[in-house]
């Protein structure tokens, strides 16, 4: 019973993922090759380059879908409060180092690093939200 | 938020997992919210009062009112 609460939620989340991952993959590749072999400019270079970030920005509408479909109050609540955390430590991280980057000459932080760093933060923030209510 | 949710479930003989199960919650939900470290929504606290027969403020109180 417990597990069953949240785990249609889950289920679909992992279904989407499955889904995004591949596109992610497959779009990549695509993209990857074109830009090898074509060396697109302008405008559709642009649309092109783009085209990867799609399925990225839906991995993270679908850890949204995930949050607002959960059942179980308290555990939407440690998700919620986790993304808050994770969210506040992203954007410490990034603008401390943009700093650095600035006056101390860093070395430089790619956005594309920006997603991982995030979803690092969110596994240790769930793991301490996770705790209070133990 | 003190609650009485240990005595009322005691007197029923029911397990957490029992209780959650009724609530359809995590047992986790139960037990968080019985050691008062979280603070269920109205919804759920309606839904408690309804499964014990008895009033929200029958189960919890606000400590802030003396």
């Amino acid at each position: 019973m417990e597990r069953e609460i949240n785990d249609s939620a889950l289920s679909r989340y992992k279904k989407r993922m499955f889904v995004l991952v591949v596109v992610l993959a497959l779009v990549s590749q695509l993209d990857f090759w074109e830009f090898i072999r074509h060396h697109p400019t302008g405008a559709l270079a642009y649309l092109l380059a783009a085209l990867p970030a799609l399925p990225f920005i839906g991995i993270m509408a679908t850890y949204g879908l995930y949050v607002a479909e959960l059942r179980d109050e308290l555990v939407r609540t440690v998700a919620k409060t986790s993304l808050l955390w994770s969210i506040v430590a992203t954007l410490s991280v990034t603008t401390l180092w943009g700093f650095l980057e600035m006056l101390a000459n860093a070395p430089h932080l790619q956005p594309l690093l920006v997603l991982p760093i995030f979803g690092i933060f969110l596994g240790i923030a769930t793991a301490l939200v996770n705790r209070r209510y133990e | 938020m003190k609650n009485r949710l240990r005595v009322l479930r005691a007197e029923r003989e029911w397990s957490q997992a029992d209780l959650a199960e009724r609530l359809e919650v995590s047992r986790q939900s139960v037990n968080a919210i019985e050691t008062g470290k979280f603070d269920p929504s109205l919804p759920l606290a309606f839904k408690l009062a309804r499964l014990f027969e008895t009033t929200i403020e029958g189960i919890f109180t606000d400590e802030s009112q003396g």
